[in-house]
Order: structure tokens, then C-alpha cells, then sequence
């Protein structure tokens, strides 16, 4: 008998809604999701600007602002950016991008057209997105029953006016999952700290170009790293603090880079109690990266920036001074070299290697020159001190009067800036560093009979108790 | 940091004393004797005194790390060594070997100052600690440590503040306040900000504040006591302590403990007033018939923390040996 032949029909393999609705939003943190609705209003900015002439302004975001609030049973976030053109609403309310899709606002970050969606659905069920764009102005409403639906890949839309008239976006979410819920309500103060912080660090060029941020009702203030750059420098004063410098521009990208010093460095005393017990919370020390002035890494202090790899050092407490900050800015989204998610840097892009020898290169500079003066911490402090903490902004504006020289390096037009840090004009081979324990209670006896103070430094005990039994010995 | 002697503190005296009212409470969601009661007790072992006095069931365990203070304190044992352990260790050591194997605790981290050192302390120990176990932490606050002597050195102050305490400052770009309320308040959120951290409202269990209190005897000091607890037992907790008239269940502001100096004359005078619920100030003062503080306002609040504490406030007298 001839056995009956299974029939293979055409499989079907759409996606499933329930996929994006659950599934895409499980390897993404919170925080992460609130910032590509962030992202989404900064690449608003960009869209609205898009034409107008606003180079060399040092504020080109200001007047721009997002609100964030949240609550146990909602959270809103709503924007003055110009809104979502009408045109722009099969990018953004489709799940992914149409590849013939034209690029969007020069220097904006989006590139996969998933944030929103996936920011919304990781937070609750229900959302309605209010949006005016000039002319266009109406209502996008999700609710529950459409994220159940299989079938219906249709959301309703309404012709609405937004009640302040501007052009932007507010979108509100609820229906909140429970897990958001308590993290907004019993995690609440925690969650905003979290949330600030994040904000402070990825968008510190951004909020410092005049974009107001607020959660809560508070508006977020970063503090931007500083690299300490020496103006004075005369025909005899030539070795001073400044930074180490590179630009170039390829293809399509531009890369600026700078890195130095944010403070003097560490007494060993300073790093001996670090490791004891850690004295901040926060650290500037470390790289920063940042893509179309938004920060996609900030302060690594890891091999991913080069610390610990071809005779840079590991970081170590002893260079919490040394900062450095590179910018890739490209009008083509897709040349930047960052991941998917916008938060972090693809460390295979060729463009990334390339640049991470520089900053190799500069970082050398300033570990280099911490180990040289790191027994007379005291004289590089006045070094130190003797320049003036720039923002990056001030650092490029500074640049231009800089003599650079060629850089040996694959990246078209690369050219650097490499200053001359003081060193030490001998290797002191006629000191050495004493350094030992006693009780805490001995050092404060001996202290009170030397200084008549029990809390004096005890390294000034210590000096104190040496030069006595010099002039004895040399008696 | 320099401290008055501590027969002369008394708003700590009557700090001391609600930890053990609060006890009391405790007791009702747990057998007392099933606790363990750890703290760094000073030259005097004053809490363990007065815990051994209300509840000798307790187990107690001293953590010093002076040579000097630690025969000072073996001096000072108010008890038998079997209900009384004292170690010699620093704090970080013992907490980093700490491991509560089930049992209860109580812990009082009384720190003198104010460092994230103290924070990551705390957050380590509410990760270590078993269900229904109480944590009561003490810390500097003195909002005068951030003001520098001209503008550049409080702005240096306050950015090593903000840098300091950045993971658990409510708004990481907020200035200190400077007036002694508003710190201990920006202390408390802070350390709710760790709490929150540590347990979070991903995990089963959950610390709810029972009570806190800011006083000075010297500098400022800001002391909140709390309970980790199943998020599922929450609401047995806060029955425990509902009637309680010092409990702090939600994050409220810090409570003032600043009692007046009565001479032990004037303290029995006004014990025939006492309890007095309603305009307790105003009562008292009359009761007394004069001002103890520069005006009627001032005299009345300080009576009516009186009227408040009047129960915790311990008698200092003069004693013969």
C-alpha cells in the first residue's frame, strides 16, 4: 500500500504582536526605555531646526524642554520639540523601520524605530500619544484591547488640538504593568535619584547646550567634566597642564577628542584611605563618549576605553584625575559607532578602534606624568592649579589656536594637539618615600607632644619625627 | 568629632529611651528573646545597661575596635558574659563575616559622623539581616559642616557633598540645606533612597521606618530606626505600631527631641500636670509660673517636648559611691 504523502503547506511566520509587546521589552532596563522617549525628543529638536541656520550658537537646544512625571498609575512625558510631523507617523508608530525609509533630521540618533514602541510597552497597557506638528495636531490611542488583539495592527487616530497650542508631544501611559507600578510608587525616591542620574550623564552636552530636563517637578542640573587647561604659556613657561587633543573627519564623521585633568592628583594618603573605604559615590574619572552629543558611555574605566591594554595602566584609584572625552558627530545616524540601544559603544566599529589609539595615545600622557609626580603630589598640585577647568565646548573653541600637528594614523585629516606636561626636572634618585603603621593612639600621643593637637596629618608627624632625629644624627 | 560628655546628653538619653519603648512594640510581632542585639556601645556600654535593665532575654553583642575603650567597656559590663558578648573589631570586619543564619536582630549603627562609608554599611547590613529584624542608624547632621568660610570654599563643600552622596541623594543636584529641619529630612530620604535600593519593591522583603528623630546636644545628629519585613506583613507592622504617639511609619519629617534642663524640683512640680495632651506648653508654663527660655514661645515649645518625653527622660543626680 502506498503510503499517503504529508502535504507541506507554506508556513507562517508574521509576527506576533505579543513578541513586541513582551518579548522585546525584557532586555531593556526602565531607566533605558524612559531615555529613548528622551532620545525621541531631542531627534524632534533636530527635526524642527532641520534648515534653520543655528551654527557656531553655543545654546542651539535652548527653549527646548521635556517633563517627566511619574506615578503609581501613570507616567507622562510630555515635550515642546516640535511634535511628529504627519509624515513621519509610518516611522513612528510602525514596529521597526521600512528600509526605503529616508533619513531622518541630520545628527539625530534613532536609527531602528523601535524606542517608542518599545519604551510604551514595556510600562503599561494603555497610552495615548497627543502630538502637534504644525499644521498636523491629533491623538494616537493604544488601549488594551489592542495589544490583545492579534489580528488588528491598526491603532485608531484623532484629529485633536493640544491645549497649549505649541508644537510637541505628550504622551501619556497607564494601565501601568505592576511591577512599574511599585517601582514608581514604593521605589519612587530611588527610581528618581536613578533616573536623574542617568539623564545627567547621557545627556550632559545636550542639557549644557540649553535642553531642560525635568522629573518630578525638578529640573536636572549635570555638572560637565572640566579638563584643567593653562593658558599662561609664555616663551620660558612652556610645559603646562593642558590636554591632549585629536580631530579628524571620516567619512561623514567627525571625531573630536580631549583628555586630561579634572583636579589635582591623589595624595597617597587619598588613595590609601580609597581603599579602605570608598570616599564618593560618583566619579568623573574615565572616559566619555559621546554620539551626536548625546553621552553613550560615560566614565569607563575599563579595556573598552582603552585603561589596561598596550602600556596604559589599569585605572587605579591613583588616576582618579585623568578624564577624557571623544565626540563622534555624523549626519548619518547609522556611521556612529553605537549600539542598538544607544547606550554604549560598538566596540568592534573600525571607527571606534581607530580613535580608541588616540585616546590610548593621550591617556599615556597623563598617567605617565601622575607617576612621575605621584611622591611630590604637592608641587603637581600647584601645576595643577595654575590652569583653568574648560568644558568641552571652551576646549574646541580653545583648539583653534592650538598649533596641531599630521598624527600618524588611517582616520582622513587626523591631526593633534600634544602638550608639555612638566616633569620633574631630575628623577629625584636622592629621596625616597618612608612610609609605615603605628596605633592610631601613638600617633595621636606623639602629635599632641610634637604639635599639641591630637588630629594633625599623621604624615606630618611622621616628617616632624624624621627631621628632629636628622639634626640629632647630625649633631 | 567632639561630643559632651554623655551624662550631659540628654536628648541621646531620651533617644536611647525610645529604642527601648519601641521594643516594646517589637515584642508583638516577635518573641524578644529570639533577638540578638548588636551595637557599637561605647566606653560606657550605656544601651546595653539599659537593655539589660527591660529585657534581660535579649542577647547582646559589642563591636569595638579601641584597644583602650574595649577594657574600658569590660569594665563597664552590666551583666554576665553568657547575655553579653563584647568583640574586639572594626565594624566593616564584622559585618563583612555577619551572616544572621536566621536570627533576629537588632542592630544600632550609632556612627558620630557622616560618610557614604556609613551608607554602604547600611545597605549591606539590610541585605544581610532576617525577616523582622530591627536596624536603627545614627548619623551626623550638621548642616554647618558644608558652609565654608567665603563663597568659593561652600561651593567646593557642597560639590564634594554632591559628589560624595550622589547614589543616594534625592536630587542628586540639590544644594545642602542649611537650616538643621531640612538636613536631617534630606538625611532621612537619603537613607530611604538606600533602603529602597537595596530592598526593592522586586524583592520579598521591604524596611518601613518606625521612627526617627533629629537633636543636638552638641551638633546636630539624625537617628532613624526601622524594621526589614515580608512586603506581605507590612500592614502587621504598621499595626504593631500604630498607637504609638512616636511613630514615623511614613517617612514623615524628623521628630525634635530637645528637652529643657528642669532641676529635679521643677520636674516633680510639673509631674502633676503631666499627661497633658492639650496645649501641653501653655499648661506647663503656667504650672511653673515663669519663662525657662528667652520668651513665652520658646518656653512653650521646650515644654511641650517635655510633655512629650517627659517618660524617657532619664534623672541625673548627684550620687554618692
Amino acid at each position: 500500500v502506498q503510503k499517503e504523502r504529508q502535504r507541506y503547506e507554506p508556513v507562517n511566520a508574521a509576527p506576533v504582536k505579543s513578541f513586541f509587546v513582551h518579548m522585546l521589552t525584557r532586555d531593556i532596563k526602565l531607566e533605558d526605555a524612559i531615555l529613548d522617549l528622551l532620545d525621541n525628543s531631542v531627534d524632534g529638536i533636530l527635526r524642527a531646526k532641520a534648515g534653520k541656520k543655528t551654527s557656531g550658537s553655543k545654546t542651539p537646544y535652548a527653549g527646548y524642554q521635556a517633563e517627566i512625571e511619574f506615578a503609581k498609575d501613570s507616567f507622562t512625558i510630555s515635550d515642546n520639540c516640535g511634535g511628529i510631523p504627519w509624515n513621519l507617523h509610518d516611522y513612528a508608530f510602525r514596529m521597526g523601520r521600512m528600509p526605503d525609509r529616508s533619513p531622518d533630521a541630520p545628527g539625530s540618533v534613532g536609527v531602528y524605530g523601535i524606542g517608542m514602541k518599545r519604551a510604551i510597552f514595556k510600562m503599561g497597557k494603555r497610552c495615548l500619544i497627543s502630538t502637534q506638528s504644525g499644521q498636523n495636531a491629533y491623538d494616537v490611542d493604544i488601549n488594551p484591547k489592542w495589544t490583545d488583539d492579534e489580528n488588528d495592527w491598526f491603532i485608531p487616530v484623532k484629529p485633536a488640538k493640544r491645549m497649549d497650542g505649541q508644537d510637541g508631544t505628550t504622551l501619556y501611559i497607564g494601565d501601568l504593568y505592576e511591577g512599574i507600578a511599585s517601582r514608581f510608587s514604593e521605589d519612587a525616591k530611588a527610581f528618581k535619584t536613578e533616573l536623574e542620574r542617568m539623564v545627567a550623564t547621557n545627556y550632559v552636552f545636550i542639557i549644557d547646550k540649553g535642553f531642560k530636563v525635568k522629573i518630578n517637578g525638578d529640573t536636572v542640573k549635570p555638572r560637565p567634566t572640566r579638563l584643567i587647561f593653562d593658558t599662561k604659556v609664555t616663551r620660558t613657561r612652556k610645559e603646562v597642564i593642558r590636554p591632549y587633543i585629536f580631530k579628524a573627519r571620516s567619512d561623514g564623521v567627525e571625531v573630536f577628542l580631549a583628555v586630561g585633568f579634572t583636579r589635582p592628583i591623589p595624595s597617597q594618603d587619598e588613595i590609601a584611605e580609597d581603599q579602605e573605604e570608598k570616599k564618593y559615590s560618583s566619579l568623573e574619572a574615565g572616559w566619555t563618549v559621546i554620539c551626536n552629543d548625546r553621552a553613550v558611555l560615560y566614565c569607563d574605566r575599563t579595556e573598552l576605553t582603552g585603561w589596561g591594554e598596550a602600556g596604559v595602566p589599569r585605572y587605579h584609584t591613583q588616576f582618579i584625575a585623568i578624564s577624557g572625552i571623544v565626540e563622534f558627530k555624523a549626519d548619518d545616524p547609522s556611521k556612529l559607532p553605537t549600539t542598538t540601544t544607544k547606550r554604549g559603544v560598538d566596540a568592534s566599529s573600525t571607527l571606534f578602534l581607530q580613535v580608541k589609539n588616540k585616546m590610548r595615545e593621550g591617556m599615556r600622557i597623563f598617567t605617565n606624568y601622575t607617576n612621575k609626580w605621584k611622591t611630590r603630589p604637592e608641587d603637581s598640585k600647584k601645576q595643577i592649579e595654575a590652569g583653568e577647568p574648560l568644558s568641552f565646548e571652551d576646549i574646541k573653541a580653545k583648539s583653534e589656536d592650538l598649533v596641531f600637528g599630521p598624527t600618524k594614523t588611517s582616520l582622513s585629516r587626523g591631526e593633534q594637539f600634544y602638550p608639555e606636561l612638566p616633569l620633574p626636572k631630575r628623577l629625584q634618585p636622592n629621596t625616597r618615600r618612608i612610609c609605615f603603621n603605628r596605633r592610631v593612639e601613638e600617633v595621636e600621643s606623639v602629635a599632641e607632644y610634637l604639635f599639641e593637637e591630637a588630629d594633625t596629618d599623621p604624615s606630618e608627624v611622621g616628617e616632624k619625627c624624621f627631621d628632629l632625629m636628622l639634626k640629632e644624627a647630625l649633631k | 568629632v567632639k561630643q559632651p560628655a554623655y551624662q550631659l546628653r540628654s536628648n541621646k538619653a531620651v533617644d536611647r529611651l525610645t529604642l527601648i519603648d519601641g521594643l516594646k512594640r517589637v515584642a508583638k510581632l516577635a518573641d524578644l528573646s529570639e533577638y540578638a542585639y548588636y551595637s557599637l556601645g561605647g566606653p560606657y556600654l550605656e544601651d546595653f545597661r539599659l537593655l539589660y535593665e527591660f529585657y534581660p532575654e535579649i542577647k547582646m553583642i559589642s563591636i569595638e575596635n579601641n584597644d583602650e575603650v574595649y577594657k574600658r567597656q569590660r569594665f563597664h559590663v552590666p551583666c554576665h558574659s553568657d547575655r553579653l558578648k563584647l568583640k574586639r573589631t572594626d565594624f566593616k570586619s564584622f559585618l563583612a563575616q555577619y551572616d544572621a543564619g536566621g536570627e533576629k536582630s537588632i542592630f544600632w549603627l550609632d556612627y558620630l559622623g557622616l560618610t557614604y562609608g556609613h551608607f554602604e554599611e547600611f545597605m549591606t547590613l539590610l541585605e544581610k539581616v532576617s525577616l523582622n529584624s530591627v536596624v536603627k542608624i545614627t548619623l551626623r547632621c550638621e548642616p554647618s559642616d558644608y558652609l565654608g568660610k567665603d563663597d568659593t570654599q561652600t561651593a567646593q563643600k557642597i560639590d564634594e557633598f554632591q559628589r560624595e552622596f550622589e547614589a543616594v541623594l534625592p536630587d542628586p543636584s540639590a544644594e545642602p540645606p542649611s537650616n538643621f529641619a531640612d538636613f536631617a529630612s534630606l538625611i532621612q530620604d537619603m537613607l530611604q533612597i538606600a533602603a529602597q535600593k537595596t530592598l526593592s519593591s522586586s524583592m520579598a522583603a521591604k524596611f518601613i521606618p518606625i521612627s526617627s528623630f533629629r537633636y543636638a546636644d552638641g551638633d546636630g545628629m539624625f537617628t532613624l530606626t526601622g524594621i526589614v519585613c515580608l512586603r506581605s506583613e507590612e500592614a502587621k507592622v504598621r499595626k504593631a505600631f500604630h498607637k504609638w504617639h512616636l511613630k514615623n511609619l511614613n517617612w514623615g519629617r524628623p521628630k525634635i527631641i530637645d528637652v529643657p534642663n528642669l532641676s529635679t524640683r521643677e520636674r516633680l512640680h510639673l509631674q502633676r500636670s503631666l499627661p497633658c495632651e492639650k496645649r501641653a506648653g501653655r499648661t506647663l508654663r503656667l504650672a511653673l509660673g515663669y519663662l525657662i527660655d528667652k520668651n513665652i514661645r520658646r518656653t512653650e515649645a521646650k515644654l511641650r517636648q517635655y510633655a512629650e518625653f517627659h517618660n524617657y527622660f532619664p534623672y541625673f543626680m548627684k550620687a554618692i559611691p
